[in-house]
Order: structure tokens, then C-alpha cells, then sequence
């Protein structure tokens, strides 16, 4: 896998049904992106490299009676973008809720099987479920700023892990919106709510107020399908950069996203079934199964 | 053009048509009439008590001439002009709300405190807000915050608990001072302490400091000078603190900063105005008024069984402030306390659900049993089972208590399942615990409906006699209360009393003018209740 644009003949015959079929499952798929199913990697990153951050081994995850995730077994490394793409339903979201046990809100969830962050299992009894988020941040399909201050957000993870006395606030504040590259757009009216910020740009708030934590993992669930187009490649953009300092696991229902931006991807199918995984372009470009490839293609799903 | 036409008069074939708009037409009338029969009633009710009580034919035309011209038209003008500007109406509606609020809270801080006594107040004050404000500074010094936070509540209750085994000792050396002084350590304290945090919240610590001592040095400049002419200075204290104080800051403050709006701050003034103007002009003129029977000495005086003009509710008055306020003391705590537990921590699956949902659904029923049930209720548990005293606050302020929370309980729930859980998320999703979500996020989101809720709640308590006649609450009374275990009075008692009265100039005079001050009560709160709604709502 190189940095050059890498579209192999299966990806181009590929490439104009994926289109129709990925469009009609994700309206706000970007049309201003070209639409050749390409892979994007950058030399700094190789998906083959990178020690795992979170590994799971035969996870099982019920709600009730009824089986979201079905023994899945995956490593996800460090600094790298992992997207996990699939059909609604198919158990990619609460797989990512599982990382930073979110699931545990759900009082109907259980979770087997073993979910190791740094070598740790998360799911042993004395591991604090509040100290696991803290490591690892999440940004969530609909943007969802807190009805406070643009600043007050960015500070809002610093203030509850009482962390706001031990850091310069305001440089931390700056930083991250910096980095989120939203500062040139609000650095005067930080004290102004953050409703009244576009959708585009609550989402990277929503990032900055991650990132202003510096977890290990950043979790994303749908980060743009809410957003148009042009905030959508912000978004993107954005989360390239971070990998280079963060894990970010993404989930999306949109496959040229996840081709353009991840460097490793998880495809789950029907049953909470985790299919093929594997470095991008292998996916993209040469799936083992054929379920994956008629998923790719726009067979299925 | 002939199957056109043809078309076109199968659209005019409307005989069939016609029938069914006709029943259309009625099915809206009916719908329209349903709505009205409601208001329409409520509105004859209303103008047969105002007729009642305002005697409007007794006045001369004169008199309204007067009023229209020094009251109504002015008032309206204004109201007009305002409204066109959306800076003027702003700052209009902002000047009403701290006019008639601090005229309001003086008033009921005056009476209450008059009635239990300034210094059995100022004592409980200080020792359950000094503790709290010791450990609040403290937190703010330290680095470790962990325990600051709890500690302020903890505090608190200590605070007042200590008050409470010290009374015996404090409570004669805190009356060798005068009353006056009391008062001003129950007002202008507090007032000035919040000034100065404002201010320097606004501008600097320093500005802040000053507006603190300027509000406590006028406070003794207006106590002083009213010694000096030999007059009692507690209520213009008062008065002065919660009341002059506030409405100058904020009217200094909007004229200063708000170039465009400050005109606005006149509306209170040209309606106080206005009344007042038209009050001096009916002395002077020697124009014949109103022969009204809500006057001065209804609202102030006690109550006289024989002559109507002397027939006065205040002690009713202050005794439903005070027992609704205990009540809410008593009620809101524990009711929302409940609302966060089933909102937040109750099971969502599982038996603990069911347990969960099985006492959901009883309170929901709660909150239509009968309300003579529940004074059985605070009669049995009150009277016999704790052997209160018959017919004191504390056992009024207990069952109207238990009356409202169920209301409470529905309204603060409703309030809380409100706020999307993508906040919770959200702030779940940064590190933070359920409690750190339920201060930073779930509260400030809610707060405002919980509010709405419990003020209408309030209102619901305040208009209730049933229970209070069943725990046997004296219908007549000639004092306020003069603390928890004294004999409650409230004004829906007196209303049901007088109604028996054999005097028409009562059934047709005293009733409805009482029975008029209740509803105002009641608007009050309810206008409350919106204010705050709508305030919030525009913010977010």
C-alpha cells in the first residue's frame, strides 16, 4: 500500500455500482469527492505496523435475548485510522461502544468474551468505567455540543476529570481547537453558546472537546452522516491528521469514507458477525469472501 | 373543449359536495363551541366575583376619566412604543420582572419574617448559610475538591442543626439588638453579597467589593435617617434592600450599557406612576371612587365578623405564605429527589424495571386521589401518629406536601426525560460519572421545567381548603403564624368561613374581594411559572 492513488481494475468496475448503492444508503455522501473507490494511506502510517492498542477475543454482546455481537475477535493498532463498515444493525456501533463501555448505560447489555485496552481486560470487576473514558474519547453520529460555551465544551473533560487546576485552560482550549481546525473560526467568540455553531462545526467541536482530554483512542460513530458534503471532507481531513497522534476507530455506513480515510477495515455483516478484516485496500481491492466483496460492490446490504 | 367542459362540470356537480363541506363546516363549529364553553364560563365566573368585589357602578365617570388619563393611556402608549423595538421590549420586560419581583419578595420576606419573628430568622440564616460559604471559599482555595462539593449540603444542615440546639443561648443575646437590625442582617446582607458577586463578576473583584460596602452604607444611611425622625426603619430596610437596591442596579446598569434599549426601564415606572398620580388627583379633585371592597384594610388588617368594611384577611394572607413555602421546603426536595432516581438511576430492564415501573405508575395515580383523602391522610399521621397539635403549619405545610408531590414528582420526571440523551452521552463519553453528568449537564437542561412545574404545583397548594379543613385548621384566625408549631391559617379557609356569614355585604362584598386576592396569588405564580419557561427556552 503506497500514498499514490491505487484504483485496480476490480475497483473501477466496482467503483460505479458502489456509488449507486452507497449513495442510497448514506444521503449525504460526498459527492464532491471524486468517486473512484480509492485507498489513501500515508507513508508514515503502514497499516501493517503499529502495536495493538485494543484487542478483542471471542466478544459476545447480547441486548436481552437478542445477539448484537457474535464472537468477534479483532486487533486494532496503535495510530492508525481502523473504520468498521456493514449493513444497519450488524453490531459495528455497539462493538465501538464496547471499547470504552458505553454499553454498560444499557442496562439490558451483556457483554462476553474478553475486550483487552493496553493489555488490560475492561470488562474485569474493579476496572472503573469512568477512568476507561477518560483514555478513550468518543465523538457520536449527531453532533451533540454540550448548551454551554464554546470554550466551556472544549474545558468540560479537563473540569470533570478535575484536571483543569493541573493545565493551563486556556492554552489546552486553544490547542485543541487548533488541532480540530476550527480556532480560526471561533477564537473570537469563545464565550458564545455552541449552538449556535453550524452542524459542521459542532461535529469538530465535538472533536476538539475529545481531543482536549489527549486520550489514547479516539471512537467514532458516524461522525459525518449528518453533515453536508463539505463538512463532511473537513471531518475527513481531520481525522487523518489525528492518526497521526491518535487510534481512531471509526464507524461508517459510507464505504468511499471508509476507503478514503482508514487504513485498516472491519467488515461486519448480518448477526453481529465480524466477516474480513484486514489492511484497506486488501478489503477494497481483493476481499477473501465473497459475502464482503457483493457487500463492497453493492450486492448486498 | 367538449370533454373539458364536460370535466369541468363534473367538479361543479357538487350537490354531494356542498353536504359534505356543510358538515365539515359544523364539525369546526362544534369543535369551536367545545373550546369556548370552557372559557366563555370561566370568564362569566371571573366578572361576576370582579363585579362583586370592585363595585364598578359606584364610581363617578369622573373617576374613570381620571384614571384613563393618568393610568390607562399613558400605561398603553408606552406598551406600544415598546413594543415595536425589540431592544426597548427587551429591556421593558426586564424592568417589569425586577420591579414588581423585588416589590414582591420585600413584601413577603417583611411579612413572614415579622410574623415568625426577624430574629428567630436572621439566627437560622446565618448558621445555615455561614457554614456552606466557609467550606465554598474554602474549595475555592484549595486543590482538593473532592469532598468541597458534598460538604456544602452536609454543612448547611449541620449549620441549621446547630442553630437549633443553640437557640436557648443565642436567641437573648441576638434580641439585645434592635429589630431593625435584624432585618438588615436578614436582607442587606444577603443583597449586598450578591451585588458585589455580580459586579465583580462583571467587572472586577474591586467594583465588586465597592458596590457591596455602597449597599450596605446606604442601608445604614436610610436606617439612620429614619431614627433620626424617630420612625421604626425594619420595613424600609427591607424595602430598601430587596427591593431599591436591585431595581437600581439593574436599571443603572441597562441605562449605562444598553444604548438602544434603555428606554424600556421607564414602563414599571409610568404605571407606578400612573396609579399613584391618579390616587393624589381623586384626593385633591374630592372626585367620588370606587366603593370597592378589596381596599388597604383587607389586605392588612385582621379579620371582623361584624362590619365588613373592617374585615381584613392578612393573617390568612401570611399564613398561606408560610405554610405553602414550608411546604415547598418540605415537598420540592424529596420530590425531585425522586424524579432524578427514577429518571436516572432506577433499573431499565429486568425486575428492578418492573419495581421501577410499578411505582411509577402509582404515583402518576397518586396525583388524582381526591385531596379531602389526603387531609385523612395528614389527620392520621400528623394528629394521631406523630400527636402534633391540631391545625399547626407544620402539619398543614405536611399534607399539602404530600398532596403536591406526586405533581411534583410527574413534572420534574417529565423535566428530565427532556434532555436528549446525546448530552448524556456526551458527557458519559468524556470521563465523566453519572454524578458529575447529572450537575454539568442533565440539571442546567432541566431546571428551567422543573421550576415551571413545581411554581404551578405551588399554585395548586396554595387555592387547596379540603385538606386543611380535614387536619382541622382554624377557618378563622385574628394572628398570623408565629412559627412551625403555631396555628396555621390560610386564606381559602377564611373565604369558606365567611361564605356563611349572614351579612350579604360579606357573601357579596368580603368573599369575592378574598376570593380575588387568592386568584391574584395564583396569577402571580402561574405568570412566574411562564416567565420563567419562556426566559429559558429563548436562551437555548
Amino acid at each position: 500500500m503506497s500514498n499514490n492513488e491505487i484504483a485496480t481494475d476490480d475497483g473501477i468496475d466496482g467503483a460505479t455500482t458502489t456509488d449507486t448503492a452507497s449513495n442510497t444508503l448514506d444521503p449525504s455522501g460526498d459527492p464532491l469527492v471524486d468517486h473512484d473507490i480509492s485507498v489513501e494511506g500515508s507513508d508514515s502510517r503502514s497499516a501493517s505496523s503499529g502495536k495493538t492498542v485494543i484487542e478483542s477475543r471471542n466478544l459476545d454482546v447480547y441486548y436481552d435475548d437478542l445477539q448484537a455481537i457474535d464472537d468477534v475477535s479483532m486487533a486494532i493498532p496503535a495510530r492508525q485510522v481502523t473504520a468498521m463498515i456493514g449493513p444497519s444493525g450488524c453490531g459495528k456501533s455497539t462493538f465501538l461502544r464496547c471499547i470504552n463501555r458505553m454499553n454498560d448505560l444499557v442496562d439490558s447489555a451483556r457483554v462476553e468474551g474478553e475486550l483487552r485496552f493496553d493489555g488490560q481486560d475492561v470488562y474485569e470487576q474493579d476496572i472503573d468505567p469512568v477512568a476507561l473514558r477518560r483514555r478513550i474519547g468518543m465523538v457520536f453520529q449527531h453532533p451533540n455540543p454540550f448548551p454551554k460555551s464554546i470554550y466551556d465544551n472544549v474545558a468540560y473533560g479537563l473540569r470533570v476529570q478535575g484536571r483543569d487546576g493541573e493545565v493551563d485552560l486556556d492554552q489546552q482550549v486553544e490547542e485543541s481547537l487548533r488541532r480540530a481546525a476550527l480556532w480560526d473560526e471561533v477564537k473570537d467568540q469563545l464565550d458564545k453558546s455552541a449552538l449556535d455553531l453550524s452542524g459542521g462545526q459542532q461535529q469538530r467541536l465535538c472533536i476538539a472537546r475529545a481531543i482536549a482530554v489527549d486520550p489514547d483512542v479516539i471512537l467514532m460513530d458516524e461522525p459525518a452522516s449528518a453533515l453536508d458534503p463539505i463538512a463532511t471532507s473537513k471531518i475527513e481531513d481531520l481525522i487523518e491528521e489525528l492518526a497521526e497522534e491518535f487510534t481512531v476507530v471509526i464507524v461508517t455506513h459510507n464505504m468511499q469514507q471508509a476507503a478514503r480515510i482508514s487504513d485498516r477495515t472491519a467488515v461486519f455483516l448480518t448477526g453481529g458477525e465480524l466477516v474480513e478484516y484486514d489492511d484497506t485496500g486488501t478489503i477494497f481491492e481483493n476481499p477473501e469472501h465473497q459475502r464482503v466483496e457483493d457487500y463492497i460492490t453493492g450486492k448486498f446490504g | 373543449m367538449a370533454t373539458e367542459d364536460e370535466s369541468v362540470d363534473q367538479l361543479r356537480q357538487a350537490s354531494g359536495t356542498r353536504l359534505r363541506e356543510l358538515k365539515g363546516q359544523l364539525f369546526e363549529a362544534a369543535l369551536l363551541g367545545a373550546t369556548l364553553v370552557g372559557i366563555v364560563s370561566l370568564l362569566i365566573l371571573f366578572g361576576y366575583i370582579a363585579f362583586d368585589t370592585f363595585q364598578p357602578l359606584t364610581a363617578s365617570a369622573q373617576w374613570y376619566l381620571l384614571y384613563f388619563g393618568t393610568l390607562v393611556a399613558p400605561t398603553a402608549a408606552f406598551t406600544w412604543y415598546a413594543r415595536r423595538d425589540p431592544a426597548v421590549r427587551a429591556v421593558n420586560a426586564k424592568a417589569f420582572a425586577v420591579v414588581f419581583g423585588g416589590l414582591a419578595v420585600s413584601l413577603v420576606t417583611y411579612v413572614v419574617a415579622d410574623s415568625v419573628s426577624p430574629y428567630d430568622v436572621l439566627i437560622y440564616l446565618l448558621f445555615g448559610a455561614i457554614p456552606p460559604l466557609l467550606v465554598g471559599v474554602y474549595g475555592r482555595t484549595t486543590d482538593e475538591r473532592t469532598y468541597t462539593g458534598p460538604a456544602i449540603p452536609v454543612a448547611a444542615v449541620l449549620g441549621l442543626g446547630v442553630a437549633a440546639l443553640l437557640y436557648g443561648l443565642v436567641r437573648p443575646v441576638v434580641g439585645i439588638a434592635a429589630r431593625w437590625i435584624a432585618y438588615f442582617g436578614i436582607t442587606t446582607l444577603p443583597v449586598a453579597g450578591i451585588i458585589g458577586f455580580v459586579v465583580a463578576r462583571r467587572w472586577s473583584p474591586r467594583h465588586g467589593v465597592m458596590a457591596t460596602a455602597a449597599v450596605l452604607l446606604s442601608a445604614l444611611l436610610v436606617a439612620g435617617g429614619l431614627l433620626g425622625v424617630g420612625t421604626d426603619p425594619s420595613f424600609w430596610v427591607v424595602l430598601f434592600s430587596t427591593f431599591v437596591v436591585p431595581v437600581g442596579y439593574v436599571v443603572g446598569s441597562t441605562v449605562g450599557t444598553n444604548s438602544e434599549g434603555r428606554i424600556g426601564v421607564l414602563g414599571p415606572f409610568v404605571l407606578i406612576g400612573g396609579v399613584l398620580a391618579g390616587a393624589t388627583l381623586e384626593r385633591q379633585l374630592a372626585i367620588k371612587g370606587l366603593e370597592s371592597y378589596l381596599t388597604p384594610t383587607l389586605l392588612l388588617e385582621s379579620w371582623h365578623g361584624r362590619v365588613a368594611s373592617e374585615a381584613g384577611v392578612y393573617p390568612q394572607l401570611v399564613g398561606s405564605i408560610v405554610v405553602v413555602g414550608f411546604m415547598a421546603i418540605l415537598a420540592f426536595p424529596i420530590g425531585i429527589s425522586a424524579a432524578v432516581y427514577l429518571e436516572e438511576y432506577a433499573p431499565k430492564s429486568g425486575w428492578g424495571s418492573r419495581f421501577a415501573t410499578l411505582l411509577e405508575v402509582n404515583i402518576s395515580n397518586l396525583a388524582g386521589v381526591p385531596s379531602v383523602v389526603y387531609g385523612l391522610l395528614g389527620l392520621a399521621l400528623f394528629r394521631r401518629t406523630l400527636g402534633f397539635g391540631t391545625g399547626i403549619v407544620v402539619s398543614a405545610a405536611g399534607t399539602l406536601g404530600l398532596l403536591i408531590l406526586p405533581i411534583v414528582v410527574v413534572s420534574a420526571q417529565e423535566a428530565i426525560r427532556a434532555v436528549p440523551d446525546s448530552l448524556r452521552e456526551a458527557s458519559y463519553g468524556m470521563g465523566a460519572s453519572r454524578w458529575q453528568t447529572l450537575r454539568n449537564v442533565v440539571f442546567p437542561e432541566a431546571v428551567p421545567s422543573i421550576l415551571t412545574g413545581t411554581i404551578l404545583a405551588l399554585a395548586r397548594a396554595i387555592g387547596e381548603t379540603a385538606p386543611l379543613v380535614m387536619i382541622a385548621v382554624a377557618t378563622t384566625t385574628y394572628t398570623p403564624p408565629e412559627g412551625l408549631f403555631s396555628s396555621a391559617t390560610a386564606l381559602p379557609l377564611q373565604i369558606y368561613a365567611a361564605r356563611s356569614s349572614a351579612l350579604p355585604e360579606f357573601r357579596h362584598g368580603v368573599v369575592p374581594a378574598a376570593a380575588i386576592v387568592l386568584l391574584a396569588l395564583m396569577l402571580v405564580m402561574n405568570a412566574t411559572a411562564v416567565i420563567v419557561r419562556n426566559r429559558y427556552e429563548r436562551d437555548t
